[in-house]
């Protein structure tokens, strides 16, 4: 898929999504990923599969500073190397075992990610993170919307997911995310009621 | 008190869920309902002539609905899991009753054959599980971790999570509904949670690694 431009950021979570010992899932440009949060801190993104037969990580569960996959519990440490296969228990992980992990960024609330990012992901102002709306429309119309709409107090971020989706994400500058909810509710019932 | 029961009916594993958090005893009696239809036959008409499951046998009392059965147990073992003082409780086990007629239909659908239309199905799961993602998203900015306020889940969770939890069985995603799979997870991982097809239980020793 072609919905991503190498270089450029793209913000895939808030850092309110990574809560202990959960798994969060996404989609970045038909990418599924899965973000952790490792008890020293650590952010993750990496691709959401298992690099030993393919099930989504996101399945699985956070065990401290490591990631475990649901099927047949290798580990993975936040680097993305595999540090445990609990059927081999006595025998030494054989370093090409990887997860894929994609870069990472925080700022703004937000987590970023994406294909040989350069430099730092975009500012948005001072706010607060409202909740990440997917609305049935590709990223361009979705942008064209927004640049169209009168949405005050928004300043906003826009997750390409698939060819027929994306996700809005952003801060309301004023604090008011009941406000920030209501105007993004409507505007994709807008959009999903005209395609 | 013994409890009629098919293992992959949402219904009946809310109330096994529940039974089991709160500390109670069931006889649990397996009817065949699929493939067997069992509770088609003559034997069960007389037991519940609805023909639904579960069926809760308490003494002289047959209860045949599963949400009043989930009400009776906690009523009777922790009332603070049946906040009956606050209207919400009913708003949520409506929602959870109309999710057993969307995602939960779908996944009967999909997964075991039963009539119906699959997508209008979906296309109601969709408003409800909506809906939810966004009362749990705003709750958890109010520092709330279940549907009504407390410090742990009351019927009104388990009610609404056994349709949730496998609605991607159905075709359904919680793919973009981030609160609700956090939701899922603190209920997975809430003491005394069994799990059901579909429904991952937390994997051995989690609690153990993460304890040390």
């Amino acid at each position: 898929m072609t919905l991503l431009e190498p270089g450029r950021w793209y913000a895939v979570a808030a850092d309110h999504d990574l809560v202990a010992n959960h798994i969060y899932r996404t989609t970045l440009g038909g990418h599924d990923l899965a973000l952790w949060r490792a008890r020293d801190g650590t952010v993750c993104v990496w691709h959401d599969r298992c690099p030993h037969r393919g099930v989504r990580l996101s399945l699985g569960e956070v065990v401290g500073n490591e990631l475990r996959c649901q099927y047949h519990a290798w580990r993975f440490g936040t680097g993305g190397a595999c540090t445990f296969i609990p059927a081999q228990p006595d025998r030494k992980v054989p370093g090409a075992i990887h997860a894929t992990v994609w870069p990472m960024a925080q700022a703004s609330g937000l987590i970023w990610t994406g294909i040989d990012p350069v430099g730092a992901p975009p500012a948005l102002p001072d706010g607060a993170v409202i909740r990440a709306i997917p609305i049935d429309r590709c990223a361009e119309d979705l942008e064209r919307a927004i640049d169209g709409a009168a949405l005050p107090a928004l300043a906003l971020t826009i997750q390409p997911c698939t060819a027929d989706r994306a996700i809005v994400r952003g801060a309301a500058t004023d604090g008011d995310l009941v406000r920030a909810d209501q105007a993004l509710l409507a505007l994709r019932r807008r959009l999903e009621a005209g395609a | 008190m013994i409890l009629y029961d098919a293992h992959h009916l949402a219904e009946c594993y809310a109330v096994r869920l529940l039974a089991v958090m709160l500390g109670c005893d069931l006889t649990l009696v397996p009817v065949d309902v699929y493939p067997g239809h069992e509770h088609h036959a003559e034997a069960f008409a007389a037991i519940n002539p609805l023909a639904s499951l579960p069926v809760l046998i308490d003494g002289e009392r047959v209860l045949t609905d599963w949400q009043e059965i989930m009400v009776d147990l906690a009523l009777r073992h922790d009332a603070a899991w049946c906040p009956l003082h606050d209207p919400a409780l009913v708003g949520w086990l409506g929602m959870a009753r109309d999710l057993g007629g969307s995602a939960g239909l779908a996944r009967m659908i999909e997964t075991f054959g039963a009539p119906g239309d699959a997508d209008a199905a979906r296309a109601r799961a969709a408003i409800l599980l909506d809906e939810i993602e966004r009362r749990l998203w705003f709750g958890e900015r109010s520092g709330w971790h279940w549907l009504m306020p407390g410090p742990h889940p009351t019927v009104a969770d388990l009610a609404a999570f056994v349709f949730v939890a496998p609605c991607e069985d159905g075709g359904s995603s919680l793919r973009d509904r981030p609160a609700l799979r956090r939701w899922c997870d603190r209920i997975r991982f809430a003491p005394g949670f069994v799990a059901m097809s579909g429904v991952f239980p937390p994997m051995a020793n989690t609690a153990d690694l993460n304890a040390g």
